[in-house]
């Protein structure tokens, strides 16, 4: 028995070795095997890395919500924006019943939400500004501060009409003029006269408003920007979610109001873009040792950079206008009088430069300028209209900026800005007490006119107005001067910022979804369905979901991924079954006459069947362990130096910027697996029509 | 050797063969008789498509017959089933190819040893025994790890010989072992397979249309259109053909 075998096992393993035929279907379960183990395993360590993400950014292992909502819960946005949920009325009410599994960390509060925030352009903020001078003036009578202030202002506002007017003559030479309207070319001569300048005083605010409303739409740089912000007790979250860590700023003091912007929302989309993009390049050529010369993306921002000047020249008021062209004429050995011009050549970097232009713009330039649309300390005003169509608004304070440790460069982890529980329940819609005397007091404020004007956005983005928030960012873009830290601003900012609430009333009221934090994650599934059991025992109309759902289309991504992966190895194990099944005809037909000869001599068509049967299998073995052996060393490989993430993008599913992939002994025994099966059936038809071989066809010459 | 020497080994009554080529059918034997006793070294003769091919299958039970009885080591091949048929075969029979038809894969050692594999009665030190006694006899002891491609087309079919005889069959049946080899190889392997057939009293039935070769069997038999049309001794046949082809 032994001897037969052995030499079956012989004569397939010399054929092994001596066929092409054989040597080609080897190479092709040699990949196949490489693809499953190093396709599988990167899948699964991505993953696991990107549970990592959504588990410790913002889901926690579960997520409850209310079981009358009419979408599902998706925390990182769903494809029609942000899913109608309904209420949690009272999240005291079922904290304790959450709590009392025995699995059950931590429960944080939450509930996400969206807002539009028109940043309004430059010189939208300027006028802002000016009209803000001008009513202190009107408050408080005139100092001489405030009268140098307001000529610094009124300065810096015709000095963009006189930068609006020369674009326009340019635009005039470039293209036709159809791209502004005859009344929007009056308008900017009426701003140029000295008629215009030398009545303002007589009717300031009037003259404002005409600048507002006519000259200010004509510069299109103010950004429509989408507000994603989660409504959590902030406290909790912090200790909770550990990854998160304050970068900027400080953390919201214990029980106040207040907002944590994300570190990468606040770059990426409230930085000033010349600023943003030189960041973007050295970060490019340092962390990814891409170089201007090389790459279109570096050459592109250099290009905006050259270009896109405007920005900054319509930041600056005349006097810090002529320290900033005293201050480039200087760096770049230039008597070029235009601010634009030098600006220009100064941002004309390459890779020699490059190093030295950064740091002289953020030593030189920066100071001159406003780097972010909105400062920490700022606040922010959110306006938000209720399912009734019923005006919402909410100051919150922006304390610092956060990130998650690993997920820094993640937009969709970035994406999230945080803000107290108490100031996402008022924009939510649930008056409280306080919000009540709020509401009083900021009708008293804010006249008719700013409804009117918030009532014209609500129209234009009427179609989804049901849930809509539209925020107006107040300018938190004032100067360092200290114009607005007295009574205007705490007025502004109201008394809601200061006060502490306690523990009990951060719980007591609506949430959204809560968060559910297990001591054992690996009982996810089993903690889950006892939650589901005893909050319906509770009477409480809750549904209980895992990250994965909760996490919306990102949750499936790697389960969409895996299945492109196990649909694309099936695919190429169908054509390898085919490209096998013939290559063993033909391997058999090669050797009709070795086989009919054995048969002849006295050979069993059971011998003969497992000639062949054990031929593939020991083929399937040898090269499926050479392909398993290979694709473990390029894990190893990998887990040991990682893959880098080439875009944001990446970050989330890598859970930082870096996967290291790791190699699980299921993936090397599914690769098995697959590989004999692959093999075994892919030889039953060449192995019967072996054993159909007669030993007549030994007797045949070669002829 | 167990067989008695008076009960024949092969016995051919009234034997038909017919092919099937298509709609066609074509005989290849028609009636044919014979009987071949134990130490016999007989040579079967006569031109292509005379039937030396099928008979030498219908004895060696790679075929059946289409009418009459074949009888191999006193078994009715007609009423064995495929699976006894290979056992007869591997017991009873030693084949002996034109074209050698060793396994090209495995040494000249494996491809002695493999019927005795096949076999399954001896262990492994008996196989090794027995096969390199094979190989002495056949004069290739020393080239027992050599693969089939680094022999010679002779030292091939000395392999294939020993092969053939490694199991003690009774009967050895070997077409055209000749053909492929010039005339002074050829004639060792004749001498060889005569030797054994002296020493190991097996018997041999081989098919040649070369009369040199047909000089060293004790019978002759003369097929011509699938019916036995003589048998000689060997000087007849000698005589005989060289008047035919003179």
């Amino acid at each position: 028995m032994g001897g037969h075998f052995r030499l079956l096992l012989q004569v397939a393993f010399r054929n092994l070795f001596t066929s092409k035929i054989n040597l080609l279907i080897g190479g092709i379960i040699f990949l196949g095997t490489l693809l499953v183990v190093v396709g599988g395993a990167l899948l699964d360590s991505m993953d696991s890395a990107m549970s990592r993400s959504i588990i410790g950014s913002v889901a926690g292992h579960l997520q409850v919500y209310s079981d009358e909502s009419r979408d599902e819960l998706g925390l990182f946005g769903t494809m029609g924006g942000e899913p109608d949920l309904a209420a949690v009325d009272d999240f005291s009410r079922i904290k304790p019943v959450l709590e009392k599994h025995p699995n059950v960390k931590t429960v944080v509060p939450m509930g996400t939400n969206g807002a539009l925030i028109t940043s309004g352009n430059t010189v939208d903020l300027t006028l802002a500004r000016l009209r803000d001078l001008y009513k202190k003036r009107a408050e408080a009578g005139e100092t001489p501060a405030l009268r140098e202030n307001i000529d610094s202002l009124k300065a810096h506002v015709r000095q963009m009409v006189a930068l609006m007017e020369e674009e326009l003559a340019k635009s005039r030479e470039l293209l036709s003029d159809a791209a502004r309207t005859p009344e929007e070319r009056e308008s900017l001569t009426r701003a140029r006269s000295e008629v215009f300048w030398d009545g303002f005083e007589a009717d300031p605010f009037g003259s404002l408003e005409f600048l507002e409303n006519r000259i200010a739409p004509q510069i299109p740089d103010g950004d429509l920007l989408y507000l994603r912000y989660a409504g959590t007790d902030l406290d909790t979250f912090q200790s909770t979610f550990d990854r998160m860590e304050v970068v900027d700023g400080q953390p919201v003091p214990k029980g106040q109001r207040g907002m944590l912007l994300s570190k990468f929302f606040y770059e990426e989309y409230l930085k000033l873009k010349t600023a943003r993009r030189l960041d973007l390049i050295k970060q490019e050529r340092e962390l990814n040792k891409k170089t201007i010369a090389t790459d279109p993306q570096l050459q592109r921002w250099v290009k905006e950079n050259q270009t896109q000047t405007r920005e900054i020249v319509y930041q600056l008021d005349p006097i810090k206008t002529r320290q900033a062209v005293e201050r480039l004429q200087k760096l770049l050995g230039s008597q070029e009088p235009k601010l634009e011009k030098l600006l220009s050549s100064f941002l004309t970097t390459d890779d020699a430069n490059f190093d030295a232009r950064y740091t002289q713009f953020y030593a030189e330039l920066a100071p001159l300028l406003e780097l972010y649309r909105l400062r920490l300390g700022d606040s922010l005003t959110i306006t938000a209209f209720t399912r009734s169509g019923y005006v919402q608004s909410v100051n919150v304070k922006v304390y610092g900026t956060y990130q998650f440790k690993g997920l820094e460069k993640s937009a969709l982890a970035g994406a999230l800005n945080l803000m107290d529980l108490m100031s996402f329940r008022d924009l939510y819609g649930y008056l409280t007490a306080d919000k009540k005397a709020e509401l009083a007091e900021l009708q008293k404020q804010s006249g008719v006119k700013a409804v009117a004007r918030e009532g014209a956005e609500d129209a234009l983005f009427g179609e989804d107005s049901g849930n809509t928030l539209v925020a107006d960012a107040t300018p938190g873009l004032i100067n360092d001067q200290d114009t607005l830290t007295g009574a205007m601003d705490s007025l502004r900012r109201d008394d809601l910022t200061k006060r502490v609430y306690s523990q009990e009333e951060i719980n007591q009221g609506v949430v959204l979804s809560s968060a559910i934090i297990l001591k054992d994650p690996e009982q996810l599934q089993q903690t889950m369905a006892e939650l589901k059991q005893s909050t319906q025992d509770a009477g409480l109309k809750l549904r209980v979901v895992s990250w994965q759902q909760a996490a919306g289309l990102i949750g499936q991504f790697v389960l969409m991924a895996k299945l492109v992966l196990y649909a694309a190895v099936f695919i190429i194990f169908v054509v390898v079954l085919v490209i096998i099944n013939n290559a063993m005809m033909m391997a058999t037909l090669q050797r009709v006459r070795e086989v009919g000869t054995m048969r002849a001599i006295g050979a069993q068509r059971s011998f003969v069947l497992g000639m062949v049967l054990v031929e593939t299998l020991l083929l399937g073995l040898v090269f499926g362990a050479g392909g398993a052996l290979v694709g473990s060393g390029i894990m190893a490989g990998l887990g040991s130096v990682g893959i880098p993430a080439a875009n944001e993008a990446l970050y989330f599913f890598f859970s930082g910027p870096r996967l290291y992939p790791s190699l699980s002994a299921g993936n090397l025994i599914a690769a098995f697996i697959i590989v004999m099966v692959v093999s075994a059936i892919s030889t039953l038809y060449p192995a019967f029509l072996a054993t159909r071989v007669s030993p007549l066809q030994a007797m045949q010459t070669d002829e | 050797m167990n067989a008695t020497p008076k009960s024949p080994i092969v016995s051919i009554t009234n034997v038909t063969k017919d092919y099937t080529l298509g709609k066609v059918v074509v005989p290849a034997l028609r009636g044919v008789d014979l009987q071949v006793h134990a130490g016999e070294f007989i040579s079967i003769a006569g031109p292509s498509g005379s039937g030396k091919t099928t008979l030498l299958n219908l004895i060696g039970c790679v075929d059946t017959s289409t009418t009459g009885v074949v009888s191999v080591a006193g078994q009715d091949t007609q009423k064995l089933s495929e699976r006894q048929l290979t056992d007869l075969r591997l017991h009873t029979i030693g084949f002996i190819f034109q074209s050698f038809n060793l396994v090209s894969v495995l040494t000249v050692f494996q491809n002695v040893e493999f019927p005795l594999l096949l076999q399954r009665k001896l262990d492994k030190a008996q196989r090794k025994e027995r096969v390199m006694q094979l190989l002495e006899q056949v004069g290739l002891a020393n080239h027992a790890k050599h693969r089939p491609n680094e022999l010679s087309g002779g030292q091939r079919q000395r392999v294939a010989v020993a092969r053939a005889l490694v199991t003690r069959p009774q009967l050895v049946l070997a077409d055209e072992p000749t053909a492929n080899l010039d005339s002074v190889t050829g004639q060792h392997i004749i001498d060889l397979m005569k030797e054994l057939n002296q020493k190991e009293g097996t018997t041999f039935i081989f098919s040649t249309h070369d009369a040199k070769v047909m000089s060293h069997a004790n019978a002759v038999w003369r097929l011509a259109d699938g019916k036995i049309l003589d048998r000689l001794t060997a000087d007849e046949a000698q005589r005989a053909l060289a008047v035919g082809s003179h």
